[in-house]
Formats: structure tokens, C-alpha cells, sequence
């Protein structure tokens, strides 16, 4: 059974942060070059909201006077879901799909301790029917000889 | 094995689609209204491209002159992975991982019959757990001057 902990020693527990006072053009510039979708926006070692693509996207037609310089705070999600690091692959796909979002910080006890993407669960899935195949197949070679 | 075509068969066919000359400003609020993360970019019958969420958060910043009056046409993603509905769920999730793309237009006899995004993807492979979500809800939420959830 995987858990997000399972996860985060596989792909590490970089955390890529911004302020609430980043400017949305520094975010996005952030985001481009990590190849991420997502920034956990920390102000004074306190998690205060995330910014994503999503954000981006939706929020940016409904603001007067737009501007990339403006501080991501204009824009970004509040109400953060979060995973623990016991949590099962599962139970992030189920509040993923939900919820409707596809990065979840982990927190241990109220510390930031990575984050976890749809994409890092769905390679993961992957890797485990991948796993699973193989399984299989040496069983029924180990059967056939 | 699970295959594409139960995916649409649970999510529906419905393929929300732009053209060329569209603006960005209207794609993005097409995509606000059905709550997708991108869309088909369509030249009659053919697919010119695809506009996502990554598209524009990417290209905002390496456009010359960028604006949301541009046509999706300067922003569309192209060439455009797609899917048969006889694949499997395994070979779209490959797809998606090493394209590191999150929406794959289906195809079938030459024609767009549906698209389906990593969600509808993540929502097949856990359709039958049941979950009690409410324990699962975990979040926090920092207060606003304008007093915004």
C-alpha cells in the first residue's frame, strides 16, 4: 500500500515557495523553470494559500486592470487541501478528484514537508501495474518451465 | 484491462472546442464556464491544435506583446498527442506521463469523439472505492482582509 510519504522519498521533498507578495510574473517565471503547476505560497513560515496554473487561468479574466506585477495574493487559493505523509495514493486520488485540485502540500503536524502532484500519483500508479505485470509474467514462467 | 472507451462511456462525449481565430480571453472563459482545464483548437474538421491552463501560464511570459486579445492560435500547443478508444487506460497514462500532458483528445475513424483529462483518468481508477471524503478533508485556510473563503 503506497503512501505519500512512499512518494515524497522517491521524488524528494523540494518545496517550491513564494509569498503572498510575489508578483504573479515571478511566480509563473518560477513555475516555467521548475516545470511545476503549483507554488505553496508561505508568508513567515506559515502556509497562507497556493498558487496554480488553475488559478492563473480562471482568475485572471474576472480582475480589473490586470497586471502581472500585481502580488499573487490577488489571486491564489486559500482553503489549501493538504496530505499527511501516512496518507494512502488512494486517498489523494479521492481528494484530487473531489476537490478538484491537482497538487497537495504534505504536512507533518503543521510543517511543510513537500508536495504531492496528480502526475507524481498517476507515475506511480503506472509503476505499480507495471510491477504487478512483471509479477505476473515471472509467475507464469516460473510455472511454465 | 480498462480502455478509453469506458473512460467516455462514464465521463460523456463532450469535447469543448475553440478555433484558431478565437482570443485567449474567450477560451480561458470557456474554460471558467464548463470547468475544464483546456480545450481543442478546431480549423473545421481538423485539429490545429491544443489550448491548456499550462499553455497560458507558460507562454505569458515568452510572448512578445503578450494579451489576452492575442488569438489561441499564438499560444496553442501543437503537435497534438491523441488516443484511440481501443487503447488502454495504461497506454493514456504513459502518454500523459513521458508527454507530460494532461488532456488527450480521442479519435476515432479520423474524428474527435471525445477527451479525457487526467482527472477523468484518476476518477476511473478509483470509481469503485468508496470513500468518506469528510475524513479525508484536511486544509487549511488563512483569513483575508475582504474576507474571502
Amino acid at each position: 500500500m503506497t503512501r505519500v510519504r512512499d512518494i515524497l522519498a522517491e521524488k524528494g521533498n523540494a518545496i517550491w515557495t513564494i509569498t503572498s507578495q510575489t508578483s504573479v510574473r515571478d511566480a509563473l517565471a518560477m513555475m516555467a523553470e521548475k516545470k511545476i503547476g503549483a507554488l505553496a505560497v508561505v508568508d513567515t513560515g506559515s502556509l497562507v494559500g497556493m498558487f496554480s496554473e488553475r488559478d492563473y487561468a480562471r482568475k485572471v479574466i474576472s480582475i480589473p486592470n490586470f497586471s502581472l506585477d500585481l502580488p499573487v495574493e490577488k489571486l491564489m487559493t486559500r482553503r489549501v487541501f493538504f496530505a499527511i505523509p501516512e496518507q494512502t495514493m488512494d486517498e489523494c486520488m479521492a481528494v484530487m478528484t473531489q476537490k478538484n485540485v491537482r497538487h497537495l502540500p504534505v504536512m507533518d503536524e503543521s510543517i511543510l514537508i513537500g508536495m504531492i502532484s496528480i502526475g507524481d500519483v498517476v507515475k506511480r500508479t503506472l509503476f505499480e501495474m507495471d510491477n504487478r505485470i512483471k509479477d505476473l509474467e515471472e509467475y507464469l514462467w516460473i510455472h511454465l518451465i | 484491462m480498462a480502455q478509453i472507451r469506458q473512460i467516455l462511456e462514464s465521463k460523456g462525449k463532450d469535447v469543448f472546442w475553440v478555433t484558431p481565430e478565437t482570443s485567449i480571453e474567450k477560451a480561458l472563459a470557456l474554460m471558467a464556464e464548463k470547468g475544464i482545464g483546456a480545450v481543442v483548437v478546431m480549423q473545421g474538421e481538423t485539429i490545429s491544435g491544443i489550448f491548456s491552463e499550462r499553455d497560458f501560464a507558460r507562454k505569458t511570459l515568452t510572448i512578445d506583446g503578450f494579451q489576452l486579445a492575442l488569438p489561441v492560435s499564438a499560444v496553442m500547443s501543437k503537435p497534438v498527442y491523441f488516443v484511440k478508444p481501443d487503447q488502454s487506460l495504461e497506454e493514456c497514462m504513459t502518454i500523459m506521463t513521458e508527454k507530460h500532458i494532461r488532456h488527450i483528445p480521442v479519435m476515432e475513424a479520423g474524428k474527435l469523439i471525445g477527451i479525457v483529462s487526467i482527472r477523468d483518468v484518476i476518477k476511473y481508477l478509483i470509481a469503485d472505492k468508496n470513500f468518506e471524503i469528510l475524513e479525508l478533508e484536511r486544509f487549511v485556510s488563512s483569513q483575508t482582509q475582504e474576507g474571502l473563503p
